[in-house]
């Protein structure tokens, strides 16, 4: 038989039974053994584990004096040594999840592996998914057997410092670490069985969790036009004519800056489209269809806005990951930025 | 529901075991005999045809084939109105699905050229097929037995008659084999027909998203995959599966896994025909057009094919597209709307990159709760190996690459490698209909 696991167990001031809301404020203190939870969690561990000690936070004190609770909760687990932490579960209690949450990272920051529990709208759960395990709980202690099963199950492979399988395997929240996975079985196989589950209302498990967008918040409006820098990018994949900057008609790991300081129009001699993802003709016969820079001269001229950026921005726009996306328009809104760009006309195809 | 229209279909498979050059085309216990000239006679009936030769590739041998345009699986039609692959270059436009009609399993006929799709942008065919190592092995192909067209038409004509005549050729040579078959009893038949079932049996549909060439080529004419010979972009068609069967959809897009072959053996469309009115009672196919051009269209198309569903009767959906890029949108609307209708859909698809986290469904809905994935779409991602060098090539000596091999799109500033070398992997992979197992999980 091997030897118990040595766990030890984060919970809040509630839970360990000093008091409810007018006891949050109470720092972090240490018990030998388990305590509330913690003396069903060692059940559900059977002989597989130990409880040897419980770390007790008050959670407005985790929020509010965070480095002194991590602080605290480093030392104990310093002392204690445990093989693994457990922290929560928490349920629908956003503060004592975040509190679980920062205790796992303390621990792991410390080489201790970590788990905790929590309902998967806990903000300790839409914040730390990515970097916390995390399993999924009701929303309150009524799913307290279940999440301690499935907690101690994953808490023995941790302890064990055996790997774990992925989230949908092993049923904690995904990590937003996906990987290529062989099922076994065909795909046209698994869709008619998910199909016929669906249509009578049995249990199925998609195998792409919704993962929403993230959300960009838009800037201001421009006060002032007229005296307002406008820049132009393009993911319409403009280059000038015959490609000499050989640019990618799709799957761009780069984007091109072309100087349009001395330029009026963009002229089908000098510029055309090369982009994977639409009818480039149109672009190769007037490409100010794809940056109207005649019609930003003319404002221009008038007055009607301060000035068009000396340079203009362009890539094609034709399967890029979201990550390599993001790196390019970060780098060329830093670009703008630096060269004190008000605002930017954006055209996609 | 009575099949009032009479769509009753005899299918007679004949198995290929292997391809011979011999003095008269003819099928033998899985032996198939091909007189070459023959064959290559009847491509070159078509004037625009100035090059021709057939060459044969089997599973296992170190032997490379590019470019392929596509694959297409013999079949002829022996009883009942029309010609199989009916429409494409001109065929008879005869409504098919009824009488009987046979086909040379277990082989494609490979159409290989140097025609591309059109002339607008970057957007190049792509595909080569091995017939072994671990590249062939991700296709279906590497295990048929292949007779390979090599094929190339009048440099002066236009992409779309470059590309009808190219495409007609690899038919008639389909023709020519397939009719091999026309006085023999098939090894085995299968009926296929959507009789009565158990009006308690739940009601399906196929929503099968097919790629339209008509937006990025600017011509609705352009070559692609076709209903009935037709590419452009048109509201959904209501398919019998019987018309699929005998190659009403048809026709290739940029995969190797959109070819004519992986339509008409499309294991999802057989399954869910085979288990009518014993899972389900399967009211037919909805082939949906993508690559609508704005989101008003995409919207309106996703509205009409979700209603077009609702009229059926359908409780249930099954959902695939053959494409990449904003094509997803008109997919997942129409999912989000037979969800709001109460059609119950499952989506089939490959994803995109997941580095940083990010959503792998081009939009994701939380409609779309019911997702099977064939992994990532691109060969980067996957981290398919390059693949090594071949003792033969089968078409082209030479292949046009950019800078970065890897990702091997576009050929705007051609740099040519030999074909028999080691070669990136084209940069889709895309398992279109769920032919292997291959997945992603977090």
């Amino acid at each position: 038989m091997t030897t118990p696991l040595r766990v030890a167990h984060y919970i809040n001031q509630f839970f360990a039974g000093i008091g409810g809301e007018e006891q949050a404020g109470v720092g972090v203190s240490f018990r030998d053994g388990a305590v509330g939870p913690g003396r069903a969690l060692a059940t559900a561990f059977g002989d597989a584990a130990t409880v040897v000690g419980t770390i007790v936070c008050g959670d407005n004190f985790a929020a509010e004096q965070p480095d002194d609770a991590q602080r605290a909760i480093a030392s104990h687990l310093g002392d204690v040594q445990p093989d693994v932490l457990v922290a929560g579960p928490a349920f629908a209690s956003g503060r004592y999840g975040l509190a679980c949450a920062h205790a796992c990272l303390t621990a792991t920051r410390l080489g201790v592996p970590a788990v905790t529990a929590m309902h998967r709208d806990n903000p300790g759960a839409t914040s730390f998914r990515k970097s916390v395990l995390i399993v999924p709980t009701g929303e309150s202690a009524m799913s307290m057997p279940a999440a301690l099963e499935h907690v101690t199950r994953l808490a023995t492979k941790l302890g064990r410092r055996e790997p774990l399988n992925p989230a949908e395997v092993e049923g904690y929240l995904p990590q937003g670490n996906r990987r290529v996975w062989d099922r076994g079985r065909p795909g046209w196989e698994r869709a008619l069985d998910m199909l016929l589950a669906k249509l009578h209302g049995r249990p199925f498990v998609t195998e792409v969790p919704y993962n929403a967008p993230e959300k960009v918040e838009p800037a201001r409006p421009i006060a002032d036009l007229t005296r307002a820098k406008i820049a132009m990018i393009t993911t319409g994949g403009l280059v000038r004519k015959g490609n000499p900057d050989r640019q990618v008609s799709a799957n761009a790991t780069r984007y091109h800056r072309h100087s349009v300081r001395d330029l009026e129009q963009l002229t089908p001699e000098g510029w055309e489209a090369f982009h994977a993802g639409y009818f480039n003709h149109i672009v190769n016969r007037n490409p100010n269809y794809i940056l109207p820079l005649s019609f930003l001269r003319d404002l221009e001229k008038h007055g009607r806005i301060g000035g068009v950026h000396e340079y203009m921005y362009a890539l094609p726009g034709v399967s890029t990951p979201v990550a390599v996306a993001t790196g390019l328009g970060q780098a060329i809104a830093r670009d703008l930025s630096t060269a004190g760009v008000d605002g930017c006309l954006l055209v996609a195809t | 529901m009575s099949e009032r229209a009479g769509m009753r279909l005899t299918l007679g498979t004949f198995p290929v075991t292997s391809i011979v050059f011999g003095a008269r085309t003819s099928y033998d216990g899985g032996r198939l005999t091909v007189d070459k000239t023959a064959a290559l006679a009847a491509v070159r009936e078509d004037a625009r045809i100035v090059e021709a030769d057939l060459e044969i590739a089997t599973p296992g041998e170190s032997v490379r084939i590019w470019p392929v345009r596509d694959v297409i699986e013999p079949r002829v039609k022996i009883d009942g109105p029309g010609v199989c692959y009916p429409g494409m270059c001109g065929r008879d436009i005869t409504t098919v699905g009824r009488g009987r009609t046979h086909r040379l399993a277990g082989m494609g006929v490979v159409e290989v050229s140097s025609v591309n799709w059109h002339d607008s942008g970057g957007d190049f065919v792509e595909t080569y097929l091995d017939m072994s190592g671990h590249y062939g092995e991700m296709y279906p192909y590497a295990k048929l037995q292949l007779l390979c067209l090599v094929v190339e038409p009048d440099r002066e004509l236009g992409d779309e008659a470059r590309n009808d005549a190219v495409h007609k050729a690899a038919l008639a040579v389909s023709d020519h084999v397939a009719a091999a078959t026309r006085e023999l009893s098939p090894p085995s038949t299968e009926v296929f027909e959507l009789g009565a079932v158990d009006p308690s049996l739940p009601r399906v549909v196929y929503i099968w998203g097919v790629h339209s060439p008509q937006a990025m080529s600017g011509s609705p004419t352009a070559f692609g995959t076709a209903t009935y010979g037709l590419t452009r972009l048109t509201p959904a068609w209501l398919l019998h599966p019987n018309e699929i069967l005998d190659g009403a959809l048809t026709g290739p897009y940029r995969t190797a896994f959109a070819m004519s072959w992986t339509v008409a053996n499309n294991p999802l469309l057989m399954d869910l025909y085979r288990r009518h009115g014993r899972d389900w009672n399967f009211l037919g196919v909805i082939a949906l057009r993508t690559e609508w051009t704005t989101q008003h269209e995409k919207q309106l198309i996703a509205n009409q094919t979700a209603k077009l569903a609702a009229m059926l009767g359908a409780d249930g959906a099954v959902v695939t597209w053959d494409a990449g890029g904003n094509e997803f949108i008109e997919v997942i609307r129409t999912i989000r709307e037979c969800e709001g209708l109460g059609i119950k859909t499952v989506f089939l698809t490959s994803e995109d990159d997941a580095t940083d986290g990010a959503p792998t469904m081009l939009e994701p809905l939380p409609e779309a709760d019911a997702i099977v994935s064939t992994s990532f779409f691109r060969n980067r991602t996957l981290g398919v190996a390059p693949v090594p060098p071949v003792a033969r090539v089968i078409g082209l000596p030479t292949k046009a690459m950019n800078d970065d091999l890897r990702a091997g799109v576009g050929a705007g500033y051609e740099r040519l490698v030999p074909v028999s070398g080691t070669l990136p992997p084209p940069w889709r992979y895309d398992d279109h209909y769920g032919f292997n197992s291959l997945s992603c999980i977090e």
